[in-house]
């Protein structure tokens, strides 16, 4: 677990234990900023620069749009990442929560001549409401349960969604106009209105998403939800309002999905209910499983073996059924090895082959030295 | 408004689907309470196990009850193979954990279904049982031996089931199991055995669902396999736990959903049926605030 | 003080708690009885996690029964338990200042508050360190320093020194005797291991089947013949 995951900068730089108790701010003991642990954060406003900056020269405009569809379900499944890792609650319905987003965007963006960025925050907000009308009743529900509730949930908006469909220009409340011949385009920001320039517009709304994210996590919130995690009756008898956090959490992961559904509305420009199948939510769940719910790069995975696996696959005319059949068996797989997912297993055993490799070279070493 | 006639037709349909659901309901329950597995992969299973029925039919001249044989078997056999390799690994993880595990084998059926019978737009498969040609008039309305099997079955096996469970040694076993399965193994009771068997006649319901709601409803695997929504909405207000409430919430969810139909109005949200009556069934039953113990999530 | 009128749970049918009477004065009290005598539900009681069928609470003045779970916590209700339940991912800090951040408390004290809670068990790592790294004892002892940061009143310990050995339970025992000069908390401890109990407990009430059995000062307890046939089961020490 790197630091920047952390749900504290916990650990001093040297790892020496002061012969006093060292000073420290409010809620942590904060490491000072050195060299070393200045790296972390570094590197990766590093690569942040190089995506945003030299991703559109480099890839065409087919993966391009696939790296936008990895930017905006990172959000997601950053979101869903909160509810299961954090606070220890399956949430089988994320798919209908980036469906009803992405419905309340498109339907500003025909309706209104708000700017966009209003209506990404009106779409989270309005869905971050709604979400947590319906997951307040739903909380009280130990975790299968709350499992079972959003899977049907799922089902329901589907087939809601699917009735009163996606606002295409029309009028009247549902914005759908069935007999309509000409269906305009969703329309985007006025700053990106090209394909490069909304994968640019995505990532920073992406980045954005994550640093609201993190400053729950470092924060009271992400504290308490891992007392929630560990154990509820002790959170309890720790003076914490477990039905207040939880419900946080919930409209958390609710806001920043139906942000990432306006996305979704200006991404795909034309939307229906098949842009979001019942069957997402559980793969989204997949995914998040494989990638790592705990860790905030787990999302970025997760996004990836979501979205890029499939246009690459397109691409070479594989039928994406292969990846379903991929993300059933991951979820086998790390439900019963590897709970933390792909994240935390992988440098495991990255560093198993590491130490494997370093035995073939010591093997001289004296007995007892190297072995694994 | 509807006409009578309509309300009685669609009671017909509403008891037949209700019987499915029920004879599934009692099948998930039984599994859960002899292993703690909800198995969520029960409409998958039947939807392969009702496509493979239609590939015999209509690719290798197979009539139609070997074929129906064939799926049951199917059912029965690929939910065992899940339970016998997984159910160990994941013994000791909470109901959450295991039931999510089986959202895996949903993901990896519903890719392979796919492949093996891709949807070709336009061109839609379908499934009928021979019985659906026999039909008997109930006054005005039309009744097809297919929704009376399908009503008998859901009807037969709830109360085999229950005299199963409470007079045979096999039966009792996976009561007992419910409870503790550690005290249970050391009374002496064979428990892989009784979870064999468990797992087996779960998948076999899975089976005889999946053909029955193929012709009842449509042969599509998307379809069929989120029917197990339904299933789940009647066992969640049995509690996971009775099978006469189970069975009473099936034919009341297939009975709402079908009477809905009619009803212009809402008819196009009568699929919502199962999540509204499931949820205002937990919140009414759960009113009393359940405080977990232990890790969450999984 | 602490009044018990009447107490009475129900499961089923099973019968934890059968009318317990007792009363509790200030200072450390112990609660012990033999497996299953109830009282762990007594604790979830006066935690509210359990609802009684019948009877009532008194403490300090207040009806604790009409507060719900966390309200009690951050009334001054405090409690171990007997699973671990240090969070492992947070630094002891972390785990100390989270109760005193739930609390009624303001943040203006609570580093000093907090770091005072920490040196009072007797905890030798790095505040910073994450409790995931630290031993068995050490995570005990954080455990009591969340009991007992801020301004607890009443302070609950279900069998702390389960598990440790005799160096680390006599630490415990001493830590655990200073708690209500320090905190002016009263503290009810359960444990089975009677030189604790001995050691720490001016007075001591016993429970069996749900019901009390004895109470007074602890050395009469623990001699009595009814708490040892309690125990053993037999009127004669064969």
């Amino acid at each position: 677990m790197s630091t920047a995951d952390d749900t504290t900068a916990s650990t001093t730089t040297d790892g020496q234990a002061a012969p006093e108790a060292p000073a420290p701010g409010p809620g942590a003991t904060r490491s000072r900023i050195t060299p070393r642990n200045a790296i972390r954060p570094a590197l990766i406003v590093a690569l942040l620069a190089f995506v945003l900056l030299a991703f559109p020269s480099i890839f065409s405009l087919y993966y391009i749009d696939a790296w936008t569809q990895v930017a905006i379900y990172s959000i997601v499944t950053l979101g869903l990442g909160v509810l299961v890792g954090r606070v220890g609650m399956v949430s089988l319905g994320q798919g209908a929560v980036l469906a009803m987003g992405a419905w309340v965007a498109a339907r500003l963006l025909f309706a209104t001549g708000l700017p966009f960025p209003i209506v990404l925050l009106a779409a989270g907000v309005i869905t971050m409401a709604l979400g947590t009308l319906v997951g307040l009743p739903a909380l009280r529900m130990s975790g299968l349960y709350l499992a079972l509730i959003t899977l049907m949930l799922a089902g329901a908006i589907t087939v809601a969604l699917s009735n009163i469909n996606f606002p295409n220009g029309g009028s009247g409340f549902t914005g759908y106009n069935g007999a309509s011949v000409h269906i305009p385009p969703i329309r985007r920001p006025s700053v990106a209105t090209t394909d490069p320039a909304f994968f640019r517009y995505s990532v920073v709304v992406a980045i954005l998403m994550f640093l609201l994210v993190l400053f729950h996590i470092r924060g009271r919130p992400g504290r308490a939800w891992a007392a929630i995690r560990q154990s509820e009756s002790a959170a309890l008898a720790a003076g914490i309002n477990t039905t207040f956090y939880k419900l946080w959490a919930f409209a958390l992961a609710s806001f920043v999905t139906g942000v990432a559904g306006a996305l979704v509305a200006g991404s795909f420009r034309y939307l229906n209910s098949l842009t979001f199948a019942t069957q997402d939510s559980i793969t989204l769940l997949a995914v998040v499983l494989m990638g790592g719910a705990y860790s905030m790069s787990g999302a970025i995975v997760a996004a990836f073996l979501l979205k890029f696996l499939q246009a690459l696959l397109n691409d070479w005319s594989v039928s994406p059924d292969w990846l379903t059949i991929l993300f059933g068996i991951g979820v086998l797989q790390v439900l019963t090895t590897a709970p933390r997912g792909i994240v935390e297993q992988l440098p495991k055993d990255l560093a198993r082959l590491g130490r494997l490799v370093r035995g073939l070279f010591t093997r001289t070493a004296p007995a007892g030295g190297q072995a694994e | 408004m509807p006409s009578w006639t309509d309300v009685e037709q669609f009671l017909v349909t509403g008891l037949s689907l209700g019987g499915v659901y029920a004879l599934s309901g009692v099948g998930m329950v039984v599994l859960y309470r002899a292993t703690g597995v909800l198995n969520l992969a029960f409409g998958a299973v039947g939807a392969m196990g009702a496509l493979i029925a239609w590939q015999l039919i209509n690719h290798a001249g197979f009539g139609f009850w070997p074929a129906f044989a064939v799926s049951v078997l199917f059912g029965g056999v690929i939910t065992l193979a899940y339970g016998m390799v997984f159910g160990p690994a994941l013994a000791m993880r909470d109901p959450l954990v295991k039931a999510t595990a089986t959202l895996g084998l949903t993901l990896v059926l519903l890719g392979v279904m796919d492949l093996l019978w891709p949807s070709s737009g336009g061109a839609s498969r379908a499934l009928t049982v021979p019985t659906d040609n026999n039909t008997f008039q109930v006054g005005q309305i039309s009744v097809t031996y297919t929704n009376v099997i399908a009503l008998a079955l859901g009807l037969v096996v709830t109360v085999i089931t229950g005299l199963f469970l409470r007079f045979t040694k096999l039966g009792t076993a996976m009561r007992a199991m419910a409870n503790d399965r550690e005290i249970t193994a050391t009374l002496g009771v064979p428990v892989r055995r009784v979870t064999a068997a468990a797992w087996f006649g779960c998948g076999c319901l899975s089976g005889v669902a999946g053909v029955l709601l193929a012709d009842l409803v449509a042969l599509d695997s998307t379809t069929l396999t989120f029917l197990v929504i339904s299933t789940l909405a009647a066992t969640l207000i049995g509690r996971l736990r009775s099978i006469p409430i189970t069975f009473v919430a099936a034919l009341v969810i297939g009975l709402v959903s079908s009477e809905l139909t009619p009803i212009s109005s809402v008819s196009n949200y009568r699929d919502m049926t199962p999540f509204v009556l499931a949820a205002i069934a937990l919140l009414v039953l759960n009113r009393r605030r359940v405080i977990s113990v232990g890790r969450q999530g999984v | 003080m602490i009044n018990v009128s009447g107490l009475t749970v129900r499961f089923g049918g099973v019968t934890p708690l059968d009318g317990m009477d007792v009363a509790f004065d200030a200072g450390t009290c112990g609660l012990i009885g033999p497996n299953g005598a109830g009282k762990t539900t007594f604790f979830n009681v006066l935690s509210g996690f359990v609802q009684p069928a019948g009877g009532g609470i008194e403490a300090f003045g207040e009806n604790l029964l009409k507060m719900t779970h966390f309200r009690r916590a951050r009334w001054g209700v405090r409690r171990t338990f007997q699973t671990e339940q240090a969070i492992e991912e947070l630094s002891v800090y972390d785990n100390v200042a989270m109760v005193h951040e739930h609390s009624k408390l303001g943040s203006g004290s609570r580093r000093e508050e907090t770091l005072a809670a920490i040196d009072f068990v007797g905890i030798k790592a790095d505040p910073s360190a994450k409790v995931g790294t630290l031993g068995a004892g050490e995570r005990r002892l954080v455990e009591v320093a969340r009991a007992v940061v801020g301004k607890p009143r009443l302070v609950l310990l279900d069998e702390p020194a389960a598990g440790l050995p005799d160096e680390e339970t006599e630490h415990l025992g001493e830590v655990i005797r200073r708690i209500p000069e320090q905190t002016g908390a009263m503290t009810i401890l359960v444990d089975h291991d009677m030189s604790l109990v001995s050691a720490c407990c001016a007075t001591t009430a016993v429970l069996d089947f749900g019901k009390l059995l004895a109470t007074g000062p602890t050395a009469e307890v623990l001699r009595d013949e009814k708490v040892i046939r309690a125990y053993l089961g037999t009127e004669e020490v064969l």
